[in-house]
């Protein structure tokens, strides 16, 4: 597979070096000189330097006959263009985003994005994760705007423990998806009763994260 | 008629004074203060100063969801054409403009069904038909 990467940034740098590890064909596009030279110096010509978003450099750099182009530059607007541009001008196949604002998620996907990856959304839920006491983990945005998927464990002391599921009030919109308890997961069936330490994956609406996370932790 | 524009340069502080008055209320949203503070004086001129004008939360803390027309008139073409985007797809503005330098991106984004306006846009057509007379 021949990979056309823009942007040398730390993802662009490790991404270019495993698919290269891989055997696949890459070339890297980067504005900046010294970034540039860093690939060369490791790795040898895979990189080339200039606009990413310069039409004559994306030739150069093979584009149109590339399997896929992955935009990482950092930016999302300059992503955005890179792929606009790779689409309709080049007719790769495949076009690949990283975002940082996660609003930006749908509008890509509007626009033909193939696979729109939100960095922050990953780091967010690794850290979240990680962290003692805090029970509500952002898993993924869904394809439908402002959608987004979470889990939240019940704590011991919570108001809900004991309740049955149907009774719980959630915000519109807001549903519980899947119940994980000690035993294994399963389905929110009626007359599922909470109990603590109860890992609830559930879809709501952004913004509304936090309300649905008071009502299933507030004591 | 409510305006949005994206950017403060030369090109927002000159369109402003002749624009704002008589019913039209601009709001301004910018990276640069001092451009900012320049126009803000203006009767009818909003500003939202933000390092991150293109986040789509502070394009409707600037109230992209009620503008009628989105102009995206900053020095950047990327931020213009990721903004105008934003408020065409997302937000459904009713007019939206997007000011590019760079003559390959306006083909694409004219293309793209924008309205672009810019300096070498004009200067191609006019090289075009000047060939063609």
């Amino acid at each position: 597979m021949f990979a056309v990467i823009v942007g040398c940034s730390e993802i662009g740098y490790h991404l270019a070096k495993s698919l290269l590890a891989t055997g696949h064909e890459v070339v890297v596009v980067e504005k900046d000189r010294e970034r540039c030279q860093l690939l060369i110096d490791e790795v040898g010509g895979i990189s080339l330097q200039g606009d990413g978003t310069d039409e004559v450099i994306l030739k150069q750099a093979g584009l149109a006959r590339a399997d896929v182009l992955i935009a990482v530059t950092g930016r999302d607007d300059t992503n955005l263009v890179v792929c606009q541009m790779t689409k309709h001008v080049f007719n790769v196949p495949r076009t690949m985003a990283v975002i940082r604002d996660p609003k930006n998620e749908a509008l890509f996907h509007l626009l033909g994005v193939d696979v729109v990856v939100n960095s922050i959304h990953l780091v967010l839920a690794s850290l979240e994760e990680g962290i003692p006491g805090r029970p509500l983990v952002h898993l993924s945005s869904l394809s439908a705007p402002g959608t987004e998927l979470i889990s939240v464990s019940i704590p011991s002391d919570a108001g809900v423990v004991g309740m049955r599921l149907e009774d719980v009030e959630l915000p519109p919109h807001s549903f519980i998806s899947l119940v994980i308890k000690k035993g294994g997961a399963s389905l929110p069936t009626d007359g599922l009763v909470l109990e603590a330490d109860d890992e609830l994956v559930a879809v709501t609406m952004t913004g509304d994260e936090q309300t649905l996370y008071d009502i299933l932790t507030g004591v | 008629m409510r305006v949005l524009i994206l950017g403060c340069g030369r090109l927002t502080t000159t369109l402003v004074p002749d624009l704002a008055g008589n019913g039209t209320e601009i709001t301004i949203l910018s990276r640069d203060r001092e451009c900012l503070e320049s126009v803000s004086d203006i009767p009818g001129v909003e500003v939202v100063l933000t390092i991150e004008p293109t986040m789509q939360d502070y394009l409707q803390l600037a109230g992209v969801d009620t503008t009628d027309i989105f102009l995206a008139l900053s020095d950047d073409d990327h931020r213009n054409a990721l903004t105008a985007q934003i408020a065409r797809h997302i937000f459904n503005v009713p007019k939206v403009i997007c000011h590019l330098d760079n003559p390959q991106l306006q083909i694409l984004y004219a293309s793209l069904g924008l309205d672009v306006v810019g300096y070498s846009f004009g200067l191609l057509q006019d090289i075009r038909q000047s060939i063609e007379k």
